[in-house]
């Protein structure tokens, strides 16, 4: 089955900066992508050309297999596009606003309000119906836009950092709804330099770092591939002091004993916690698996000199990690 | 259905299924900004001002009316018509620039692109908008203004013309603000083009009144004249066409650059440049005198230089959609060279037709001769050069049409400014031959020359055909290389 979405060789330069550069990725419906990067990265600008608010300098884009670039106005009404600033009117109510962009969608009559009607029940906005939205929270507003995006009943979503600025809860209900969304077979476009947020909601994720594209997969293969390319592991252990007599004296002697492992450094101790990285030497290339053999390695000496080890273990690598070991943190 | 009857009580009558039904036809933008603006607080301020306004002065007239009986309708009337107008020529305007250009600074405007609506349709709603707000105040006014009739000093077509033409001049005022708001893509362009927009609608708030004032002095002696005619129509047509020309452009500045964007603007060019040579033929009919043919070559000389510097300008190339289906052969479609083009024809084409019927009429003293002549050639050459200087620096920023029309302004103070002052240490500011190319100074010299001036006008159309090669190649190389 060919993706509803095809992004292939795009690029978009403003002079000699490229803010995008040759980016090829495709989108199946009901699925979610999210397209993480740093700012500056890229993001923005490849979502305007996907949502055909600009024109790339070279590349194409294919929705349902026909190019957006050259007929924009046959794509617009088949995405919807919710931009990193939501924009809404003053005087006007939540129904106002809904109704207003219904009208300019051609929806006509009890087609218009049965719709209008639908989309408040899905985002939760009937209790807001005529409030100003003017007078609304960023969390309503941002379902207010949300909202918007769905009144043509698009088949793809394109949301620029739609998490920003949200509080825990509201990103919750953000991806409950993102999740709904995706069940009913829409393909979801979202931005984001929250990365731990995407990491639940994305079915795939999309790297993206000075206009290229860094990594590309799904969620566990984006993860795995940066976890074997790690050259570096953060450890932690803590350690059991009845009362805690003798503690800073257990705990001298972990720093020590590790002190003297290879490949161990950067010890630090706190009270019962002792962490720890394990780090090869430079110009060393990492194999599958290396992490675990000198984990191993590591707790076999601690419990041979009888320390009172409680707990060990790697941390997890999470898309916080794939993000600052694929991306050097570089500004353009 | 059922939702709706439990937040509505009422049962819908005829009248809000006709009213519904109504607001379903009409543009979208026009119910938004209604429901908006009967929401503000500076509609009904500036309602219940104006009202309150015309109460004292009728009040005001009502009591000084016993005295001084004979033209006291007259002067009410401008009373009157400078409360109207300050809503209508200036508070709605600027209501229109400040609701478009908030479209743009909330980024609310990508929203409404992206609904298919389009910017042409955007921009008609906005005008829509006004025009109704404009009606509302206007008739509220209106009783007041035939009350000024009752006080004598001015007959009733008068007041009808007058609410009329401000009705009309109120579209136009409102055009050029929101096509203005389109302009302002940054913060400090906004800014800078807040305080043009003031002084432009304060300006057109003086003319209207003014306007208004010479209409009721002058309407009744004057209705019968033909002349009378002729400059109304002058008047109405350029702010007619003006007012499209600036609509159409903004609605293509508005558009992507695959899009067809610059039909519109270019027809209405093409309208407006043909309409006003029209106008001066019939100018030349009802005076017989064939100096208007001079007159209207150099007008339409230096009205091809300004307007159609924005329109040859353009940005090179155009979509490949546009490309493949015949689109390079229409001078109607996108991209700089397409667009110089019909400017250069349209010249042309009008400049030989003043020529020729100058030679058949045969009363044209050779000076004006030679201007209606060498006119044409200057705009050519002023049009082409920026042209040219900009394409030959290689350099990004030197290609975009913004650069272009700064190059312009800066040859045009160059060209006019410098050779007369040189002239002045060498020998005379006015000197013919550093002044040859000179737009301003040289036609002068032409003029004044008469026949000694022939090898001066051939000079300038030489260096202008020169020029025009060299444009025409540049932007034709760069139509295919920029092919988006
Ligand atoms: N209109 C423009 N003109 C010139 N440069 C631009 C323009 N728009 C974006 N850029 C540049 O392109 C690059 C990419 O910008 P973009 O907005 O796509 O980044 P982003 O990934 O969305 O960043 P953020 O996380 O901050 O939103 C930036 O360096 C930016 O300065
Ligand atoms: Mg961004």
């Amino acid at each position: 089955m060919s993706a509803l979405l095809e992004v292939k060789g795009l690029s978009r330069f403003y002079g000699s900066l490229k803010a995008v550069d040759d980016i090829t990725f495709s989108l199946p419906e009901g699925t979610i992508l999210g397209f993480i990067g740093p700012n500056g990265a890229g993001k923005s600008t490849t979502m305007r050309i996907i949502a055909t608010l600009d024109v790339p300098t070279s590349g194409e884009v294919l929705l349902e297999g026909k190019s957006l670039v050259a007929r924009p106005d046959q794509a617009r009404p088949l995405l919807g596009y919710m931009p990193d600033r939501y924009g809404t009117y003053d005087d006007m109510t939540v129904f106002e606003f809904l109704d207003f962009f219904a009208r300019a969608y051609r929806l006509r009559g009890n087609e218009r309000k049965a719709r209008v009607d639908s989309v408040m029940d899905f985002a939760g906005l009937l209790p807001l119906k005529d409030k100003l939205t003017s007078e609304l929270s960023k969390g309503m507003k941002q379902r207010v836009a949300l909202g918007r995006t769905l009144l043509h009943d698009p088949r793809l979503l394109i949301l620029d950092e739609p998490a920003d600025g949200l509080d825990p809860r509201a990103r919750i209900e953000l991806r409950e709804l993102l999740r709904a969304l995706a069940s009913q077979g829409k393909a979801v476009l979202i931005s984001s330099h929250i990365l731990t947020e995407l990491s639940e909601i994305c079915d795939t994720c999309a790297i993206i770092e000075q206009g290229h594209l860094l990594a590309t997969g799904t969620v566990q293969e984006v993860l795995s591939r940066t976890s074997n390319a790690a050259a570096f592991s953060e450890v932690e252990l803590t350690l059991f002091a009845p009362g805690g007599a003798g503690l800073e004296e257990i705990g001298k002697k972990a720093e020590r004993l590790l002190l003297e492992q290879p490949l161990v450094t950067n010890v630090t101790v706190l009270n019962h916690a002792v962490r720890f990285r394990l780090e090869l030497a430079a110009g060393q290339t990492p194999s599958s698996g290396w992490v675990e053999e000198a984990s191993v390695r590591v707790l076999k000496v601690l419990v041979n000199a009888e320390l009172p080890v409680t707990s060990f273990r790697t941390r997890e690598h999470d898309l916080e990690d794939a993000f600052m070991s694929v991306t050097k943190g570089r500004v353009q | 259905m059922s939702a709706e009857v439990l937040s509505v009580p009422r049962e819908p009558d005829a009248f809000d299924r006709f009213g519904e039904r109504l607001a379903d036809r009409i543009n979208p933008i026009v119910v938004k900004e209604v429901r908006q603006g009967l929401r503000t607080r500076v509609f009904w301020i500036f309602f219940s001002l104006m009202l309150v306004a015309c109460l004292f002065i009728s009040l005001f007239a009502f009591a000084a009316s016993d005295g001084i009986a004979d033209r006291a309708g007259q002067a009410t009337f401008i009373a009157y018509f400078v409360c109207l107008g300050f809503v209508q020529f200036f508070v709605i305007p600027y209501a229109a620039y400040r609701s478009m250009s908030r479209e743009a600074e909330d980024e609310t405007w990508v929203l409404l692109t992206l609904t298919g609506i389009g910017p042409r349709r955007i921009l008609a709603g906005k005008l829509g908008s006004s025009v109704l707000q404009g009606t509302l105040y206007a008739s509220a006014a209106t009783p007041f203004l035939l009350f000024s009739y009752f006080l004598n000093g001015i007959d009733l077509p008068t007041i009808i013309v007058g609410v009329v033409v401000s009705m009309g001049y109120q579209v136009f005022l409102v055009s050029v603000s929101v096509s203005l708001a389109t302009l302002a893509e940054s913060r400090l362009v906004r800014a800078l083009l807040h305080f043009v927009l003031l002084g432009i609608l304060l300006q057109g708030l003086g003319f209207g009144i003014a306007g208004a004032a010479l209409i009721g002095e002058f309407a009744q002696k004057v209705t019968s004249s033909s002349a009378f005619w002729l400059t109304s129509l002058c008047v109405l047509f350029g702010m007619v066409t003006t007012g499209l020309l600036l609509f159409e452009a903004a609605a293509a500045r508005l558009s992507l650059a695959t899009e067809d964007y610059a039909r519109g603007a270019r027809m209405v060019y093409v309208v407006q440049f043909l309409g006003a040579a029209a106008l001066f033929l019939w100018g030349w009919q009802l005076s017989g005198e064939a100096e208007v043919l001079t007159a209207g070559s150099v007008t339409l000389s230096v009205y091809a230089t300004l307007v159609g510097l924005f329109v040859g300008s353009d940005r090179d190339g155009m979509a490949k959609l546009h490309w493949v289906t015949g689109g390079r052969y229409s001078l109607l479609k996108p991209g700089g060279l397409r667009g110089y083009l019909l400017v250069v024809t349209l010249l042309l084409f009008v400049a030989a037709v003043f020529f020729g019927l100058a030679l058949t009429e045969g009363t044209l003293p050779m000076g004006a001769m030679l201007v209606l002549v060498a006119a044409p050639g200057f705009a050519l050459l002023m049009l082409s050069l920026p042209l040219v200087i900009a394409r030959w620096i290689p350099h990004p920023p030197w290609q975009t049409p913004a650069m272009i029309r700064l190059v312009f302004l800066g040859l045009v103070v160059l060209m006019t400014g410098v050779p007369p002052l040189i002239g002045e240490i060498v020998s005379d500011a006015d000197d013919l031959f550093l002044n040859a190319l000179n737009p301003i100074v040289g036609l002068i010299n032409i003029e004044r020359q008469s026949h000694d001036a022939l090898p001066l006008v051939l000079l300038v159309w030489g260096v202008a055909a020169g020029l025009a090669a060299s444009a025409f190649f540049s932007l034709r190389a760069r139509d295919t290389e920029w092919l988006a």
